[in-house]
């Protein structure tokens, strides 16, 4: 990258992921965030005339498929393993729906998407980006719920209407299978591949995987 | 070019977020309608959008402003009791469902305006060049942009040969079971992901990254573009006023009240 290696020469290899992304990071997340968005975008639109069809119960469902949004977010924290790759890689796809493909949220997407990234990815940075176990995941998942539960409530009136409490609870579990459990999997089924090969996830110690999954 | 398309497109991209960030903030019915008939007036007579593509834009906005309208008078029973046709429903629900039903179309409006006067590549330059976008994120997302407009393809592409080894195929139809899409979806971002590493390289090789760059088509950020910005934030700290004095404006307090 451009800035100069002020402490390349001496430090252990190890440090080296405490740096910033690399060009090859960079363009991983650019495109997992495009193609997301592109997923996203298309979902909204096959979403759309179901949420007609289902009158008043739509707005409901809406909490059904919460985490399915913020999926991206812990995949590209789980495969780069720095901070800030999952909340680039949501407000990336947010950017591409908004300016690119014409979403019917609008700009408020971007705040969205920001919102969402940043509770996706709290667990996370609390564990230091050091641990990847189904706890961790599970816990983003809540963590991203909470957070848009509140910027939604406000957003679009939930707050005060009957069936807040329910909302919360069908948003928990949606975004702890949908985007914590859903991003380790896809992750998991992606390095597989060895498309990853070249990233945090695919050069990890798999020994030291399993641990972290036993360990929980 | 239109006034609105000349204008620069990381001030313009900077004063739709402050007025749809903004618009959270009011619950009343009022101060959204203003600002939606004003933003669709700057649309049609600034940006020069055709009526039909403008009344186009509006549907996906009237879909989900209805939803939002129908949950609210339908969860919030309270207050008044106004008649509407053959029911009854509260009038705090009703007020508040078209608050949010407004302010959907009036932040969509902003939306469409954004796109459909804003050349993708130039915000890009844009960004990278006014909002200090570093050249590497202005490359990847430019390089990411062109794989997305070659997703459509690429996904016939994986679905074609994944038919041609299904044994269960029938001539002339593409399998269309879940298993299938998802089949697919999985095989486009596994090529999406091993692209993202030929750009990497591509980009690399052209040096980006290794120190200052040019740039080809810069776009110019004037005074002019400032000044519409104040301007336009002024219309609407207008309408705000208007309200205040005219007694119709309300907070978030009122979602809870």
């Amino acid at each position: 990258m451009s800035q100069p290696d002020t402490c390349a020469p001496t430090a252990p290899p190890t440090s080296r992921r405490r740096r910033g992304l690399t060009l090859h990071e960079t363009v991983l997340i650019a495109v997992l965030g495009v193609v997301f968005g592109f997923v996203y975008w298309a979902f909204v639109q096959l979403w759309a005339p179901l949420q007609l069809a289902m009158g008043p119960l739509a707005d409901l469902a809406s909490n059904v498929l919460a985490g399915a949004w913020i999926v991206v977010g812990p995949l590209a924290t789980y495969i780069v393993r720095k901070p800030g790759a999952g909340i680039l890689a949501e407000t990336l796809a947010a950017l591409v729906e908004v300016v690119f493909l014409a979403s019917p949220v609008g700009p408020m997407l971007l705040l969205v998407g920001l919102v969402q990234g940043a509770g996706a990815e709290l667990p996370f940075a609390l564990a230091r980006y050091r641990r990847y176990g189904w706890w961790v995941f599970v816990a983003s998942g809540v963590s991203a719920a909470v957070v848009t539960f509140g910027f939604n409530a406000v957003r679009y009136g939930w707050l005060g209407q009957d069936y807040a409490g329910l909302r919360l609870a069908v948003q928990v579990v949606s975004c702890v299978v949908l985007c914590g459990i859903a991003a380790r999997l896809l992750g998991d089924a992606l390095a597989r591949t060895g498309a990853l090969d070249a990233f945090a996830v695919g050069t990890a110690d798999p020994s030291s995987t399993r641990r972290t999954v036993r360990r929980g | 070019m239109t006034p609105l398309e000349r204008w620069n497109p990381t001030v313009k991209l900077a004063v739709v977020l402050v007025l749809s960030t903004a618009a959270l903030l009011v619950t009343d019915p009022v101060t959204p309608a203003l600002c939606y008939v004003l933003t669709l007036g700057a649309l049609l007579v600034l940006g020069r959008v055709p009526v039909r593509t403008a009344a186009l834009a509006h549907v996906p906005f009237l879909v989900f402003g209805t939803s939002l309208l129908v949950v609210n008078v339908v969860t919030r029973p309270g207050g008044e009791q106004v008649p509407l046709g053959p029911f009854t429903v509260g009038a705090d629900g009703l007020a508040l469902g078209l608050c949010l039903a407004l302010r959907t179309l009036f932040v969509g409006m902003l939306s469409v305006t954004l796109v459909l006067t804003t050349e993708p590549v130039r915000l890009m330059t844009s960004l990278h060049q006014h909002a200090r976008l570093p050249a590497s994120w202005t490359f990847a997302v430019l390089a990411a942009h062109r794989l997305l407009t070659e997703l459509p393809e690429v996904w016939h592409t994986v679905r074609c040969a994944q038919a041609v080894r299904d044994p269960r195929r029938r001539r002339g139809h593409l399998p269309r079971s879940p298993r299938a899409l998802a089949t697919a979806a999985f095989a486009l971002l596994v090529g999406a992901i091993r692209r993202a590493e030929r750009i990497a390289v591509a980009l690399e090789s052209r040096g980006l990254g290794s120190g200052p760059r040019t740039t080809a088509r810069p776009v110019p950020l004037a005074r002019g573009d400032v000044v519409a910005a104040v301007v336009v934030l002024a219309l609407a700290g207008a309408v705000v006023v208007a309200g205040a004095y005219g007694g119709w404006l309300t907070g978030i307090g009122r979602l809870t009240a």
